[in-house]
Order: C-alpha cells, then structure tokens, then sequence
C-alpha cells in the first residue's frame, strides 16, 4: 500500500469517528421538530451534513432503543411514513450534549489558538 | 437516449427488500423493511419528479447499488457482535502465538527430527513413499492445529461472555504488575553462578582430563585419541574466558555490544569443538581386564559412531545458541535512550 492510500485511508478513518459524535447531535436537534427518515436526511444534506441512509436509519432507530427518540408511524401523502421526535429524556440529553460540545468547541478553539 | 424500463421497476425493489429482509431479525423485519421500502419510495419519486418520467432499468440500478449490498444494509442495524471481544482479543492473540510457537512448531520440528534420524520411525511412515508420509503429518498437523485453536477460541469465547457480564478485568491492583523488565540486564546471581561454574570446571579439567588416559583401573582403561589435546586446550581456555567475562558482568551487569559480540564468538567456538568433536573419534580406546579385545573394539566404535550421530543435535542446538546470542547484540545496540538510561552509566 502506497504512502498516499495510507493517508487517505488513515484520514477517511478519523474522519469517520470525528463526524460520528457530531452526526448524531445533528440528527437530535433536528428532531426537535418531527420529521419522517427521508426529509430528515434532506434537512441536514441542506445544512451542509451529508448522511447516508445506511447510517441514519439504524441511528435513528439505536436514539429510539435508548429512549431519546419517539416514533409513529402515520399516512401522509398516500404513504405510510415513520415520524420521529426527541423524546423528553432526549430533549434533557440533548442540552447536556450541547452544553459538552460548546465546552470542547471553546476547549478546541482556545487549543488551536495557542498552536 | 436513455434506455426505457423494460422490467417492472416495483419488482426489482421487492427483490431488493427481501434480500435485506433475509438478514434482519424476525422481530424487526417488518417494521425496518416497512421505513427502507418508504425511503426508497420516496428518493425514487423525487428523481422521477425531476426528469418528469419513470426511471429506466440503469437509473433504478444505480439508486439500489449506492443503497449498498443487501447484506451490508441489513448489518448496520444489526447490534456489533463478536466471539471475542476488543477487550480479551489482544490476550487471546498472545495465547495462540504462544500455542503456535511452543506446540504447533516443535510439533513439526519433532516431526523433521524423527524422519531425520529416527530409522525406525521413518521406516514405519514412509511405507506409501516420502509424499504419502508428508501429507499424512500434515493432516495430523491440522487436526492437531485445529483443536489446538478451537480449544483455545472456544475458553476466550467464554471468558469473553463471563467477562461482558461480570467486568472481571476491571477489577485489578496496580500494586500486583511485574516489576519493571531491561531486556539488557544481568542478573548478578546468574552471574556468580556463572564465574563459580566456570572456575570449578576449569580445575576438575585440569585435574581430570589434561592427560589422555582419563580412566586407569585395573578392571577398565579409556584413552582418549592425540587430537583430544586440542579439545583439552579450547575448552579450559573457554570456560576462563567466559569465567572473566561472567566476573565482568558481575560488575556491570548491563550486556554491551562488545560483551554480548565476545559472548556469541565464544559460544560459536564451543559449539564448532563440540561438533568437530562429535565427528573426531575421539575415543582412542578402551580396555579391561575381563573384556575382550575384540568386544572393547567394539564398544570403543560404538561410542564413537553415537557421538557422531548425535553432531546434527549439538550443530542445531549451536545454531540456537548463535541466534541467540546475535539477538542479544541487537538488543544491547537498540538500547531506548530515556528506558534504559541506566545503563549509558553502566557501559564499559
């Protein structure tokens, strides 16, 4: 393996845990609002966040295992469509996520301005 | 042009479903297919919306080959499932390395050693010819292999499950580590013994085997062949160098490069005597009052023919030694500067 596909691989990687933690922060606050699978990757593809299917899905369902998101399913323009929502255990962890986040940002930003 | 549908475009994606169907748990089947089936729906809606016609057979291909394999899908919302888990993997490596280099090796060295000089056994293996001997130890060696593993997988399999459960490993004691290790260290009884040995040796050969007529008694006498005189002269003066170099390191007792090289050129010159004189005849002859000659003639080829048997043994065993050795070097090159600084001070 050349040196170069290393560094990709090695990039594509860490690439893939940093955005991990931050996808699903996305996904919560987005579903403050409901949403059904589909205009919910919509949604966050238009904010800049590019997820594919075979990610939100099975996040969605793992947030709904852990009880920090609700669904229903429910008609809507002649289909049956599976509508998620932060849950009120979701909505507590999501502010407790985001106060964390704000404090590595601040950690981060203080970090790269002393670099 | 874009080639129109030829296929019922609905029927490609039921295939699709079930085949994603196939792989998920019965409980969730319905509702995951049911929320995957909508989805695509829906994304294959919006494309038609936007070319304003239905999608052709390579446009539907397209959407469900980015979807993913059918198996793939179905994994990511599988919960993360191993026999043996991130925690334990590391050990149950270091156990089967362990079985691979102390069984499965001398299994087959054991092997190469029993052809190579056993008669008998050979004769007994090679009765359907040399290949029919060699895939028959290798089938052995499988068999032996696998179970070795299997057992070996199976116990961490266990342990992995008790382990998920009970946290076990988490409960440790730092106080109860090794102490800390340097490869490069000698330890200093290791090191006496050695000077003792050495000195001790040193005079028994003196005292007992500077002459070539090692036994005289009446009932038996054993003389040793002229070139003996050779042997009698290499090996005191080895067994005093490696006395000189044991007292070094008693007092500094950190191999270094020089130490560890005179170590490996004495070690590879015992080993070259031992194997000239496995093949010496170094047994001139042996008599007694109640043999007969011809008996001690034979008894005196005997000893000297097992000897010479026995050279392949003392040539491996030398070769073992040497490698050794020439790690022992590479270690004592590679010192960790911040590790091992102690011994920057202990250097001669």
């Amino acid at each position: 393996m050349s040196n170069g596909t290393a560094n990709v691989e090695v990039f594509a990687n860490l690439k893939l845990e940093l955005r991990r933690g931050c996808l699903t922060l996305a996904v919560l606050t987005q579903l403050r609002s409901e949403r059904y699978g589909y205009t919910l990757r919509k949604a966050l593809a238009d904010d800049g966040l590019e997820i594919d299917e075979g990610t939100l899905y099975p996040l969605l369902r793992r947030l709904e295992t852990q009880g920090l998101l609700v669904s229903q399913w429910r008609e809507e323009d002649k289909r049956n469509k599976r509508f998620y929502r932060l849950s009120p255990v979701g909505e507590q962890i999501l502010e407790l996520l985001l106060a964390e986040w704000q404090r590595i940002n601040a950690s981060l930003r203080k970090i790269l301005q002393e670099a | 042009m874009s080639k129109t549908t030829s296929r019922d475009p609905k029927d490609l994606l039921d295939r699709y479903l079930q085949a994603v169907a196939f792989w998920l748990p019965k409980a969730q089947q319905q509702d995951i297919i049911a929320e995957l089936s909508e989805d695509l729906h829906s994304q294959i809606e919006e494309k038609e919306t936007a070319l304003g016609r239905s999608l052709n057979d390579a446009e539907m291909d397209a959407i469900l080959k980015h979807r993913g394999r059918p198996f793939l899908v179905a994994n990511r919302y599988l919960p993360q499932r191993s026999l043996i888990g991130p925690v334990l993997f590391p050990i149950y490596l270091f156990v089967v390395k362990i079985v691979a280099a102390f069984y499965l090796l001398p299994w087959i060295l054991v092997w190469i050693g029993l052809m190579s000089f056993s008669s008998s056994y050979r004769a007994e293996h090679t009765s359907a010819g040399w290949f029919g001997a060699i895939g028959s130890a290798w089938g052995a060696w499988w068999y032996t292999a696998l179970f070795a593993l299997g057992t070996v997988t199976l116990v961490f399999a266990v342990l992995d499950h008790f382990q998920t459960k009970s946290r076990f490993l988490e409960d440790w004691n730092p106080r109860q580590l090794p102490p800390a290790r340097n490869p490069n260290r000698i330890p200093r009884a290791g090191s006496l013994i050695e000077v003792v040995v050495n000195l001790i040796f040193s005079i028994w050969w003196i005292d007992v085997m500077s002459t070539r007529v090692i036994l005289n008694r009446p009932e038996i006498r054993i003389v040793l062949s002229p070139v003996w005189r050779y042997f009698f002269w290499a090996f005191l003066l080895l067994a005093l160098i490696n006395a000189v170099v044991a007292a070094a390191n008693l007092a500094r007792p950190y191999w270094t490069v020089v130490r560890a090289s005179l170590r490996l050129a004495t070690d590879c010159t015992a080993s070259a005597l031992f194997c000239w004189m496995m093949k010496a005849s170094v047994l001139a002859e042996i008599t007694g009052a109640n043999i007969p000659a011809a008996r001690a003639l034979e008894i005196t080829n005997a000893i000297n023919l097992g000897l010479a048997k026995v050279f392949p043994v003392v040539l491996a065993t030398g070769v073992v030694i040497a490698l050794v050795d020439a790690r022992r070097i590479l270690r004592a090159k590679n010192v960790a500067p911040v590790q091992f600084k102690e011994v920057s001070a202990a250097v001669v």
